[in-house]
């Protein structure tokens, strides 16, 4: 046995190794992004021979996993939520079809948002998609609930979800395990195209059976402790009990114990859907109010159906936006306590006042920037200067942190950068217009949802400058290898694809490369692509922007490294910390002038081109 | 046991994740079960970072505002921004000039509170003994000299000593043995 401090999705990991997974796919996406390098690295260390892949976006990964589990292999795909929406065509259909060998499906939800764009609950999703769905609230529980997921999907041939939130995901925890073993299942997919393939008349056949399906598990989820279970004396009656599952369970479990606050029954549901009915009922009765905590939405508050017992969002009890924190949730069962007449938790005031003290104290501000060194800073900072008055879409990644730049005005989903673009053209064209708009969007996210937008570019004529910012990595999300590397997560050789191809092959004929370190180049190719944009038979431009992330590749990124200082000729402007924003470069408010921090300097020796005073040099 | 809180705070780059495997590790070795909770994604270089760590039997890997036993911050404002989460009687480290911290405005709240606080400038000697990276180990052996909550200065020195990689082995256990001494002056004093 072996004992490890475990991250929440290492925990993950080794249930669905645990569990006998054989193929495993995904797309990183906070806070999902390390659960399948973890399934690699046990994997590996156990000699099994899983079938690991980083999908180009996560319905890719969805159907790679739903065609193995129809082949009686157990398969997983994770994701973050949001990724769970690009992957909802396919998700929404294989509850109806269902399954042979287990597939789990692990949607990685950030109530905060910590690191997203909505604060969707996938249980909503899994409700939609007819899924069963399981809530862990802590690492150890989900590793056990990914293996009673792969049981339930096999048993009921029907995609199981288990949700774990960002306090699940990124908690740690001392996790013992013992040793792996390997899953030998070989494919065999058996031929039933009334099945695989089904018309919408299977379809009403399909969902019916489904349905059924629901009611039998349903009834198992009756039983299912502990993650289902309640705290109920038997023949006792309360005036007061809470219904809670996942990340805030835990937090209320703990808490009762802290204060000894034994008179209130708890209904724990980690797994609420398809709803245990019986137990629900059970609790139900046995108390006249009960408050429903639960984590982001309102899914079990919708299917206790009781409008005058229960308390939550509904009722304003319950916060309907923001992460759940603990002290949030004191203050919430302080709140329904008093208004049910019963003695508080505490007369804590959940940090309040200090929070107020803290909130004066003029702290630094310390917003999310581009790293010192970043090339993505270097290409905002061309395009502004060639286009200022541009509209800028963009995309989801670190160069979403161009903003600070003022150079990303819209942010909506994976590959928006590039539909939004030919929807300012249109909207404007139409008034005889021609606005000029620059995208921006990664290599990873171009792969993952961009092709398609810039195909329906051409082919509709809209007119735009895309610069595609190849940085050699998807770094947002912790450095995942990009397809334009071939590398593959387990560190065998991939093929590399080739963005010069896939841009030509979409119908591009004016493609640029060019390197964002030197920006006088750069500014000049975004000013000519513009002319390109304007001429009557020219078309959308692109520009590929390529330098590699210098976190990731910090050697080949800075291959000649330029130690700098700020002059004499310094007026103190602020243009280089406040506009260009590189937060090695910081004002020294007693002189009057810019200072270089050398610590966090990465001597890329940018800052040397952009300087209006000219007074950085080189040291 | 009773679960002990820990929030440990400072600037993306300075080491939270490695100083939280440090205590968690020496927690584990006792035979304690541990809980943690960490910042990822967005959290860049020179962001706001905190990471929580529970030694005890918790089930909720978050500490709640006012509930955290040890507050240890490798920068000063930062020691300030999670306060919040120290309880009444709680007891702070920071990284920062003992003469100048705490700040003055916050003075009446920490004494209301019955928070004691503890400085040191770990960075500056942790840079002046040869490695700026090592601010997290000079704040665990400075918070190790006053000895409380669970964990010994014996446990965390052997601790850091089986963590440190060859080369930086001497001059982890070198700085940690200055700033516990550091520590242990001022715990006298006291």
């Amino acid at each position: 046995m072996k004992e490890e401090f475990l991250l929440g999705n290492g925990a993950i990991a080794l249930g669905i190794l645990e569990a006998g997974c054989q193929i495993m796919t995904s797309y990183p996406g906070t806070p999902s992004s390390e659960i399948l390098p973890e399934v690699v690295r046990f994997s590996k260390a156990a000699n099994l021979n899983t079938s690991i892949e980083w999908s180009v976006n996560e319905k890719v990964a969805f159907d790679n996993a739903f065609a193995a589990a129809i082949s009686g292999k157990r398969a997983a795909c994770c994701m973050k939520m949001v990724g769970l929406n690009v992957a909802a065509d396919s998700f929404m259909s294989a509850a109806y079809i269902g399954n042979i060998g287990g597939l789990v499906i692990i949607s990685c939800d950030d109530p905060g948002p910590h690191s997203s764009q909505t604060e969707q609950d996938s249980r909503l999703m899994a409700r939609l998609g007819k899924v069963p769905v399981l809530d862990p609230g802590s690492p150890e529980e989900a590793r056990e609930m990914i293996k009673v997921a792969f049981d339930l999907s096999e048993e009921f041939q029907v995609p199981v979800m288990v949700r774990p939130a960002i306090r699940v995901c990124h908690a740690r925890q001392n996790i013992t395990y013992g040793a792996l073993e390997s899953n030998l299942t070989k494919a065999d997919f058996k031929r039933e195209p009334s099945r695989w393939a089904s018309t919408p008349k299977f379809r009403l056949i399909q969902h019916k059976a489904l349905n059924e399906k629901h009611e039998r598990i349903s009834e198992r989820f009756n039983t299912l402790t502990p993650f289902n279970m309640h705290t109920l004396e038997k023949g006792t009656s309360y005036p007061f009990g809470v219904v809670t599952g996942g990340v805030p369970s835990c937090v209320v479990q703990d808490m009762f114990e802290e204060y000894d606050r034994k008179d209130i029954p708890v209904l724990k549901l980690g797994a609420p859907y398809p709803f245990p009915e019986r137990l629900a009922d059970e609790f139900m009765d046995a108390c006249d109010k009960v408050l429903v905590i639960e984590e982001t939405d309102t899914l079990i508050e919708y299917m206790l159906r009781d409008k005058h017992k229960t308390l939550g969002r509904l009722t304003h009890h319950v916060p309907m936006e923001g992460e759940l924190v603990p002290e949030k949730i004191e203050g919430v069962l302080n709140k329904a306590l008093s208004d049910c007449g019963l003695p508080p938790l505490s007369d804590h005031d959940c940090g309040t006042e200090a929070f107020t003290l803290v909130g004066g104290l003029d702290l630094p501000i310390r917003k999310p920037t581009l790293c010192p060194g970043c090339p993505h800073r270097a290409s905002f900072y061309s395009i502004r200067k060639a286009l200022p008055k541009a509209i800028y879409p963009s995309d989801i990644g670190c160069y979403t942190l161009g903003s600070n730049l003022g150079v990303v005005d819209t942010v909506l989903d994976m590959g928006a950068g590039i539909t939004m673009a030919s929807g300012f053209w249109n909207a404007y064209i139409q008034d005889d217009v021609k606005k000029p708009i620059v995208a921006t969007i990664g290599d990873s996210t171009f792969f993952h949802s961009g092709t398609t937008g810039l195909i329906n570019a051409v082919y509709n004529d809209s007119r735009f400058i895309l610069v595609i910012l190849d940085n050699h990595v998807t770094a947002m999300t912790g450095m995942q290898p990009s397809i334009t590397q071939g590398d593959r997560v387990d560190g065998r050789k991939g093929n590399a694809i080739s963005l010069e191809t896939i841009v030509k092959g979409c119908g591009i004929n004016y493609l640029k490369v060019v390197d964002p370190y030197d920006t006088k180049t750069m500014i000049q190719t975004v000013k000519d692509a513009a002319d390109h944009v304007n001429d009557p038979d020219g078309g959308i431009a692109v520009i590929i922007s390529r330098h590699p992330c210098v976190i990731a590749f910090k050697d080949q990124a800075i291959p000649e490294q330029i130690k700098v200082r700020v002059s004499d000729e310094c007026n103190d402007c602020g243009f280089c910390h406040t506009r260009f924003e590189c937060p090695a470069l910081i004002q020294d408010k007693e002189n009057g002038k810019t200072e270089i921090n050398e610590l966090l300097c990465a001597e890329c020796g940018v800052c040397i081109q952009i300087c209006p005073q000219h007074a950085i040099e080189k040291a | 046991m009773k679960t002990i809180n820990y929030v440990l705070t400072g600037l993306g780059g300075q080491g939270i994740l490695f100083m939280t495997k440090v205590l968690a590790t020496a927690a584990l070795d006792k035979g304690y079960n541990i809980l943690g909770a960490e910042t990822h994604g967005m959290a860049q270089r020179g962001g706001s970072v905190v990471s929580h760590l529970r030694i005890g039997d918790a089930r909720s890997s978050l500490i709640r505002a006012g509930a955290a036993d040890f507050l240890l911050s490798m920068d000063e404002s930062e020691a300030y921004r999670y306060l919040p989460y120290l309880k009444k009687g709680g007891k702070l480290f920071a990284n920062a000039p003992s003469n100048q911290f705490p700040d003055e405005r916050t003075a009446a709240y920490l004494e209301g509170q019955n928070i004691k606080t503890w400085a040191m400038e770990a960075a500056k000697t942790a840079m002046a003994m040869g490695s700026s990276k090592s601010t997290n180990l000079a704040m665990v052996a400075f918070y190790a000299a006053f000895d409380v909550g669970p964990l010994s200065a014996a446990d965390l020195r052997m601790t850091v000593d089986k963590m440190s990689p060859g080369p930086f082995n001497r001059t982890n256990l070198k700085i940690f043995d200055a700033c516990y001494e550091t520590g242990k002056q001022m715990a006298m004093g006291n």
